[in-house]
């Protein structure tokens, strides 16, 4: 889960990070206790909002209500601006960068910075690499003094004690929520000390079952804002934990892998049909989660066929069978379904289709001819 | 020859008596796997299926050798369970786990480097040696013994291919899944160069997907070091950006992670790039006799 500056500043101020004062603005009204001369955010998860024009400088009540009154609400970057965080200028001496990441080609945690914050990293790490200072954590042993000592001397900082403090922070809070990234740039260095002017934060989905409460209130608090209309499945499917990419098409479908699930898509796109979604049941997918799945997809009314791509490894076939065939004694109607089922007790599963007159291929590329076919007659 | 595992290794399976451990346990030790020992804790003094069970690791490596560990331990007491593993040398660890904390992983991938045990993983199907040894959770009906290697991203996609290549009368050396997670361990490139150094292994099928940026890498990899022809799939050529396709690395972010630039790599770099299973069947077809 990507947190909303808002949110991970506010993680970052109960942690002892500095941040600049605010307030967040989520309607017209709430402008009338505003600090000014403010800086105007708004709060979408994504990054290049400066250049998007969605952060912007206001230094009189009338141009804060112009301003607010054109972001909030408005659509920026494909997101809808719901809220907009009014923060305090910073008199900025530098402005640095610096993050904690899982680095995912090392296999080790990272501290990364660069002299130069404020402009997109990736777009440093591409044409002037050498700007980006990379220190790697063992794990095992936690942040060193000298790996410390040795990002300050490169970022040329003065007073070591508090870089030192929020270095250790950030590493705490990184730890201790599950966090995968925690990026603040810039880090602005002011006449006050270091202040984190933006916080970009990644949780870790995984880890979610540490911090439940932490993660559902963040994801509560991010869902009030989001005003985007969801379609019956999209909802459906976040509800169920299924994973569930909504598409364009016509044909629906469940695959009980990823790998398979996306060479299913592929070939569905070369046989010149078009998926409805993409839609994978994980490896420990049971009877409930088959038929669960199906709900899903066929709350879909632009389905017109289903296709049911399985081959069994975790996922037994006597189960996902199962699943199946309870799906369509609970449900009068639905949509052609089109199997294709091989695997891990495939006989059993097979044996249970056969017996509600529903047929299986083995082979995939046979599954999707007819599927496409089907959708087409229809 | 087989990489990694063979008919003489000594497996103790952690998490023998859950409802996948022992089910998968039962299938493997039928393929022939010579499965010596089971660990749950508290289960210690009993037995599934004339296994011994232990309550710990290193009361079973005190009683018998054990070469290999394949987990199927929850995700949530998973990176305890493959220290512990660590902890007692055993050089190779399978963990099936799906969506185990970014942070448990790296831990356990340290102490790993640290032991000198090689981990499989997490969230990997494991691997199968067809006809020799299957320490995974392979529908093993689906493979047969072979000159192919196969190492896939995905488990559901190499028991496609090796069910389309065990159709056509092409049988596999090994079938590796190195894990579908964002972070794991043995890594494709390692695989790549076993399979280089493996006689038995005349082609090797590299099954990827969008996201990340491991296919560059093993581009560079078969480029700079592979003699071996080597066949390559990329699933997800039709995945819209920024959507999570199933795998928790399966994410396009970037033109890096895309199918096209993964295809267009590997192509450089020499590899046949076959758009489906039946594909790939066809083109080891015409190599001949293997």
């Amino acid at each position: 889960m990507r947190l909303l500056e808002f949110q991970a500043k506010r993680i970052f101020s109960k942690n002892g990070i500095a941040v600049p004062k605010s307030m967040l603005i989520t309607s017209p009204e709430d402008i009338q206790n505003i600090l000014l001369p403010s800086v105007l955010k708004a709060q979408i998860p994504v990054g290049g909002r400066g250049k998007a024009g969605a952060i912007r400088k206001v230094e009189t009540t009338s141009e804060a209500e112009s301003v607010v009154a054109e972001l909030l609400g408005s659509t920026v970057k494909g997101f809808p601006v719901q809220a907009l965080l009014a923060e305090e200028p910073v008199e900025v001496k530098r402005e640095l960068y610096l993050s904690y990441l899982a680095d995912k080609q090392a296999n080790r945690p990272l501290l990364m910075a660069s002299l130069s914050g404020g402009v997109d990293i990736e777009e440093v790490a591409k044409t002037s690499p050498q700007r980006i200072i990379k220190k790697y954590i063992d794990p095992l042993l936690g942040l060193k003094d000298y790996t410390v000592r040795s990002l300050a001397k490169a970022l040329e900082i003065d007073d070591f004690p508090s870089f030192n403090r929020l270095v250790g922070k950030i590493l705490t809070l990184s730890q201790g929520l599950d966090a995968t990234l925690v990026e603040i740039n810039p880090l602005a260095e002011t006449r006050e000390g270091l202040v984190a002017l933006d916080a970009k934060m990644l949780l870790d989905d995984q880890a979610s079952y540490r911090h439940n409460a932490f993660f559902g209130k963040m994801q509560l608090e991010q869902k009030k804002l989001d005003k985007r209309a969801k379609s019956r499945p999209v909802e459906m499917a976040e509800k169920r934990n299924i994973s569930y990419v909504p598409l364009e098409g016509d044909i629906g479908l469940i695959a009980d892998g990823a790998g398979t699930g996306m060479l299913t898509l592929d070939m569905i796109h070369d046989a010149g049909g078009r998926p409805a979604n993409f839609c994978e049941m994980g490896g420990m997918a049971n009877d409930e989660i088959m038929q669960r799945t199906m709900e899903v997809i066929l709350a879909d009314e632009r389905v017109k066929v289903l296709l049911i791509s399985l081959i069994g490894g975790l996922t037994r076939m006597d189960e996902m069978a199962k699943g199946i065939v309870r799906y369509l004694q609970t449900n009068e109607s639905y949509v052609p379904i089109v199997i294709r089922m091989c695997g891990t007790k495939s006989e059993v599963g097979l044996a249970m289709l056969k017996g509600v007159g529903l047929d299986a291929y083995e082979d995939l590329a046979a599954t999707v001819q007819t599927a496409v076919k089907k959708a087409k007659e229809l | 020859m087989a990489i990694l595992i063979d008919k003489n290794t000594r497996v103790l399976v952690q998490g023998i008596t859950g409802n996948v451990g022992s089910f998968q346990t039962r299938i493997m030790r039928d393929y022939g796997t010579n499965i010596v020992a089971g660990v749950t804790p508290g289960k210690g003094n009993t037995t599934v299926d004339s296994i011994p069970i232990y309550d710990f690791v290193e009361e079973a490596v005190g009683d018998r050798p054990v070469d290999a560990v394949i987990s199927f331990v929850p995700a949530r007491f998973a990176k305890d369970a493959a220290l512990e593993v660590c902890s007692y040398g055993i050089r190779f660890l399978v963990m099936t786990a799906e969506g185990i904390p970014e942070q448990d992983v790296l831990s356990v991938l340290r102490y790993a480097g640290i032991t000198g045990t090689t981990v499989l993983g997490p969230d990997t199907p494991g691997l199968i040696s067809p006809g020799k040894c299957k320490l995974g959770v392979h529908p093993h009906t689906l493979f047969s013994e072979g000159r192919v290697g196969i190492v896939s991203k995905s488990g559901s996609l190499s028991y496609e291919v090796g069910r389309v290549l065990t159709r056509k009368g092409i049988g596999q050396s090994t079938v590796v899944g190195i894990g579908g997670g964002p972070i794991w361990g043995l890594s494709q490139e390692t695989v790549l160069e076993m399979f280089e150094e493996d006689p038995e292994t005349r082609v090797v099928v590299l099954l990827g997907e969008v996201g990340g940026r491991l296919e560059h890498d093993a581009a560079d990899f078969i480029r700079r070091n592979m003699e071996t022809p080597v066949i390559a799939l990329i699933v997800g050529r039709t995945a819209p950006e920024g959507a999570r396709m199933g795998h928790a690395g399966a994410i396009i972010e970037g033109a890096e992670g895309t199918a096209g630039s993964k295809i267009e790599a590997l192509k450089e770099a020499g590899a046949m790039i076959a758009r489906s299973s039946l594909e790939i069947a066809e083109m080891i077809k015409e190599m001949g006799e293997l």
